[in-house]
């Protein structure tokens, strides 16, 4: 984490400010455990919700925008928090990885060239989004899974003012809102054409974003109960790979590599888009 | 944020833990102690590292990395380890990540409104290419090196 100053003057004055935020996660908590998972299938696939999601959606209901239940400076306050909880998250998919370490080194090689699967979402989106007809913005929105520190680096390469930034912030947002409950679920639908190995599909849920990791492990832990534990060791070693290399990824190969197919594809396809635009019914 | 505020946040955390793990697993209190007490340890201890290492690495990072290596078997309570965070289900800690997140992204609410379906789907894209490639290329190597 980056120094900064303190945001309170100290313990006692965060407790004061922040224990109705305590608070209310406990009581989230009784309500989203009490519900539990619900299993969901969902044309190949299979919607796993967990309590996660309900947690996240009383969260998001008792916001400024909803309930008013709690205000601007606690909703600040809240994102500072998310840290805390996801730590002892993490240090259980590292006890999970150490416990299972055999696997982990024997899929050493698969695990560090699969970090650059993580650039090839790249291939797939930025055509695409020049095809619906983004411009630059869709260089941040495409680069990454932009999770924070991908936004932060836009903000820092091109600007905050910056159609890269915004890109990158659309995303960022979309996925806040709906990536955890679509990773998981998305999981299953890939898991379910047979294609991959659970071995690999655990590898591929740590991609730099803890949250949508943890549910991707959980609903495949779920599909394949016997490798569960495999699975969640793989993915917590894939995701603090991703973690450590993440920003280096995205600033000399990720940011680079879509500047550079931006330049390729962009005046081949952004004819094409303001063609079938001109053509089909009007757009925005 | 201050080691006591971040001792005292580990704390409610652990409440919340035990709290998610009775509620949702019926796992006693009293069993879900030990482990909650070694991922806390872990998390306050990979903290302190962050701060005082110069070289600035994710405090998540250090949290997997103490947690390998404590449960690995180059620790001597290796098998303690691993049977008291056995007891803390998976998804248990998740729940209260889930509180803060979705009260943090609660105002955040409009601007979701505003994002168009070229957005939403580019969204997708970007999700599915990360996970598919990454498992591409997971799948090939494990082949080419023979482990699956």
């Amino acid at each position: 984490m980056k120094q900064q100053e303190f945001m309170y003057s100290g313990l006692g004055e965060r407790l004061k400010k922040e224990w109705k935020i305590y608070l209310a996660a406990l009581i989230f908590i009784i309500i989203a455990d009490s519900i539990g998972q619900i299993k969901i299938p969902l044309g190949p696939g299979t919607l796993i919700l967990f309590p996660i999601f309900y947690s996240i959606f009383l969260g998001i209901l008792s916001g400024p925008q909803i309930l008013k239940i709690f205000k601007k400076p606690e909703v600040k306050a809240a994102s500072k928090l998310v840290i805390v909880c996801i730590c002892p998250f993490i240090a259980k998919l590292g006890i999970n990885a150490g416990a299972s370490i055999e696997t982990v080194i024997s899929a050493g090689p698969a695990l560090l060239l699969q970090e650059f699967g993580n650039l090839g979402t790249i291939f797939l989106s930025l055509p695409i989004a020049l095809l619906l007809g983004l411009k630059r913005e869709a260089v941040g929105a495409c680069h990454s899974i932009n999770r924070e520190t991908n936004l932060a680096l836009m903000q820092d390469v091109f600007g905050p003012d910056s159609p890269e930034a915004r890109g990158s912030l659309s995303i960022y947002i979309i996925g806040g809102m709906v990536g955890t409950i679509f990773f998981g679920f998305m999981a299953t639908v890939i898991a379910s054409t047979g294609l991959f190995h659970p071995y690999s599909l655990g590898m591929a849920s740590g991609v730099g974003a803890g949250i949508m990791m943890a549910t991707a492990t959980a609903t495949l832990s779920e599909m394949f109960p016997a490798m569960a534990d495999q699975i969640g060791a793989l993915a917590s070693a894939s995701e603090t790979i991703s973690g450590i290399d993440g920003i280096y990824m995205a600033l000399f190969v990720g940011i680079p590599l879509c500047n550079w197919l931006y330049g390729k594809l962009e005046p081949k396809l952004g004819p094409i888009h303001d063609k079938l635009a001109g053509k089909g019914k009007g757009e925005k | 944020m201050r080691y006591i505020e971040w001792a005292v946040m580990f704390l409610v955390a652990g409440v919340g833990i035990a709290l998610a793990n009775f509620v949702g697993f019926q796992v006693n209190f009293m069993d879900s102690v030990p482990g909650i007490l070694i991922l806390l340890a872990i998390s306050f201890v990979s903290v302190v590292i962050s701060k005082l290492v110069p070289f600035k690495l994710p405090v998540i990072a250090y949290c997997s990395l103490i947690g390998l290596l404590v449960a690995s078997p180059l620790c001597p309570a290796r098998e303690f380890v691993i049977e008291a965070a056995g007891k803390i289900n998976f998804t248990a800690p998740l729940t209260m990540v889930g509180a803060y997140a979705g009260i943090s992204i609660s105002d955040q609410l409009k601007e979701f409104a505003k994002q168009g379906w070229k957005m939403l789907l580019i969204a997708a894209l970007v999700m599915i290419g990360t996970f598919t490639c990454s498992a591409i290329i997971a799948q090939i190597v494990l082949s080419l090196t023979h482990v699956i």
